[in-house]
């Protein structure tokens, strides 16, 4: 078994992404990214340790390599993906308690994907829990959509969930390098700090690299930006990473950051995004339509399905209010 | 495994067993004709595919053994998850019940037996997995007189369920002394103590420490291992299922309880049922027991029947713990 690999992309599979048919790449970057971000959001409200919510992040971008963005709600995927992590972790987490960390989510009361310059105070009175609170059928809804993805989430992955984090390996490289003769916590928190945010990366990094190469890309961005003075040899090869995969990761790692203000700020590569919270299969839609893109095929029994999701929950509004 | 295959793809033949998470039927391929075993798992309508299933399903894609019975395919549905093993004619408790002498097999056959055992056992742990539920009705048998390790990881993932289901689920009767002193931090170490009480009673045709609730379990080994105390066990007062009040028993030789064992069958079961963890030979250890050498040896003069040992898939194992069965499905 391997316990300190992943499996990783085929070049079939990352192709595939770029191939004819599929969404516009910038849309395709959004989504994962704003899914990525959904994860590691639920994840913190849900009170998992940062250990489950880096897997279900490295399950969600695995998944997606086998099966079309489009096929599900977003933050549908989302919940499956950190519901079934937590289910095998030692810190599970009941379908009621995801489900009320997602609706409040993707409800214009949360922070997240909103803008915070906003007063407090109008915060607060905004802050309205019939917005986030759901009805008993549109729970059930939700439940029976979790447990449905979560079934193809197993089949796409072939039960294969286990997933190698680099994080562990990154504090035992450090030990071995000697923190590289700086403090323990400065360096240590700056490197895992990239392995963290190299999960949101549209390039999938965890799918593409092992955690060693992982671990060695995080220590080395993190010795530069705290000034360590680095072993003048190479040192990554006893930890059995070459130079030019070093060279792609510390890349990679680094631009996360730019990349991700910009797609939330100036860039927006979906019209009317900014400020609208968690991307959702609608707006992505009414982005195709705008720039004149046929619907990507798959979705078509989907579409039906989502009205038909729609139309049971305002039913369910209606039946509650009355 | 392709997962594709549609559930009507085999012929659902008799019941083999039941549990509280599946349900074990014979199956026919309509295709191949091949005899299946098929493991129904139920999704809980709550909480959707359970954690055991998805734990016994990636470890046994993974552990692909000539003593560890093989899984061929999994079937997923909307409803339920059919796991396709490949076919077993009984478990090792039904073939002690049939072919036995009261229950005790011939020597020639509980060597290979446990030939067969400690291999499984030893490609495991080789492959950081602890089985950690080996008891007959877990080991399997076809009629070419293969011994096959089946029911990998049906329950929990966190230590192994003590006093919490009644005996016939969850049986004491294999359940090394560590462990029933409250340790978290066993090992592979476990799993041969399992099978050091099964060769006991391959010969015996009797358990050897029948017990009847955690602490009877701890009595029934004490009478015959005799009462270990901090001097023969250091660090033994830690544990917290320690007790000052054990009554104090003398080692009792095996020899004398099992004078049907030959010398080196003693020798060999001694080492296997060591109270102390650490001091329990290894399954690559006892593999190469004197005990074994005529088998070895038959095994060099007819290269035929010389099964190769498989080699270990990733040799960077990691650790993982896999979990024990709650319920009889038959032993898969």
């Amino acid at each position: 078994m391997s316990h300190m690999t992943n499996p990783l992309a085929t070049p079939e599979q990352l192709f595939q992404r770029r191939s004819f048919g599929a969404l516009p790449l910038e849309l395709q970057d959004a989504i994962f990214f704003a899914a990525q971000c959904l994860t590691q959001a639920a994840g913190i409200l849900l009170q998992l340790p940062q250990s489950i919510t880096a897997q279900a992040n490295v399950l969600l971008a695995r998944y997606w390599l086998v099966e079309p963005l489009m096929a599900h709600e977003f933050s549908d995927v989302s919940a499956a993906a950190m519901y079934l992590t937590a289910k095998l972790s030692a810190s599970p987490r009941s379908p009621r308690d995801v489900c009320n960390v997602y609706a409040y989510l993707v409800s214009p009361a949360s922070t997240f994907f909103h803008p915070l310059h906003q007063p407090l105070a109008a915060a607060a009175a905004e802050n309205n829990p019939p917005k986030y609170c759901l009805s008993e059928s549109q729970y059930q809804s939700f439940h029976a959509r979790l447990l449905a993805i979560e079934a193809r989430v197993f089949y796409a992955l072939s039960f294969n969930t286990h997933v190698a984090l680099p994080h562990p390996l990154a504090v035992t490289y450090l030990q071995a390098l000697d923190f590289l003769n700086m403090p323990k916590e400065t360096i240590a928190k700056r490197a895992l700090a990239y392995l963290n945010a190299a999960v949101l990366s549209p390039q999938m990094l965890y799918c593409t690299s092992q955690p060693n190469a992982l671990a060695v890309a995080a220590i080395y961005n993190a010795a530069r930006d705290v000034g360590a003075k680095m072993p003048e040899c190479e040192w990554w090869e006893v930890f059995d990473v070459d130079r030019e995969e070093l060279g792609f990761l510390v890349v990679g790692m680094r631009s996360i950051e730019g990349w991700g203000r910009k797609i939330r700020g100036e860039e927006e590569p979906i019209k009317g995004w900014k400020g609208k919270g968690m991307l959702t299969r609608r707006m992505v839609q009414e982005e195709l339509r705008r720039r004149g893109i046929e619907e990507v095929g798959e979705e078509g029994d989907d579409v039906e399905a989502d009205m038909a999701r729609r139309l049971d929950e305002r039913m369910a509004e209606l039946e509650g209010g009355s | 495994m392709d997962g594709k295959r549609h559930p009507n793809s085999f012929q659902q033949l008799e019941k083999l067993g039941e549990g509280t998470y599946a349900t074990v039927f014979k199956g026919r391929n309509r295709q191949t004709g091949d005899l299946v075993a098929l493991k129904e798992i139920h999704l809980d309508s709550e909480e959707g595919t359970p954690s055991t299933a998805i734990r016994e399903i990636s470890l046994m894609k993974e552990l692909k053994h000539e003593n560890i019975v093989a899984l061929h395919d999994v079937i997923h549905t909307e409803n339920k998850l059919m796991l396709v093993f490949e076919y077993m004619d009984g478990d090792l408790k039904k073939y002690m019940d049939t072919h036995g002498d009261r229950g005790a097999l011939k020597p020639i056959v509980i060597k290979s037996f446990m030939y067969q055992l400690l291999k499984g056992i030893d490609f495991c742990h080789k492959n950081r997995v602890l089985h950690r539920d080996l008891k007959p009705q877990n080991l399997l048998i076809n009629s070419k007189g293969q011994l096959k390790l089946g029911d990998f990881g049906l329950a929990r993932a966190f230590g192994i369920p003590v006093n919490t289901f009644s005996n016939e689920v969850v049986t004491l009767w294999y359940r090394a002394p560590d462990v029933l002193l409250g340790s978290r931090t066993y090992n592979t170490s476990i799993d041969i103590w399992s099978a050091g009480c099964i060769m006991a009673e391959m010969f015996s045709g009797r358990p050897l420490f029948p017990g009847t609730t955690n602490e009877d379990q701890i009595i029934r080994i004490f009478r015959i291992m005799g009462t270990p105390t901090e001097r023969t066990w250091p660090g033994l007062s830690q544990f917290p299922e320690y007790k000052t009040t054990w009554q104090m028993y003398a080692t009792q030789p095996l020899s004398t309880i099992l004078p049907q064992i030959d010398p080196l069958g003693i020798d060999l079961l001694q080492r296997m049922l060591q109270l102390r963890p650490e001091l329990r030979i290894t399954a690559a250890d006892a593999l190469n027991h004197q005990w074994f050498h005529d088998i070895i040896a038959a095994q060099k003069h007819h290269p035929q029947h010389h099964q190769v040992p498989q080699p270990m898939m990733h040799p960077h194992g990691g650790y993982q713990q896999p979990v024990p069965s709650q319920g009889n499905y038959g032993g898969y």
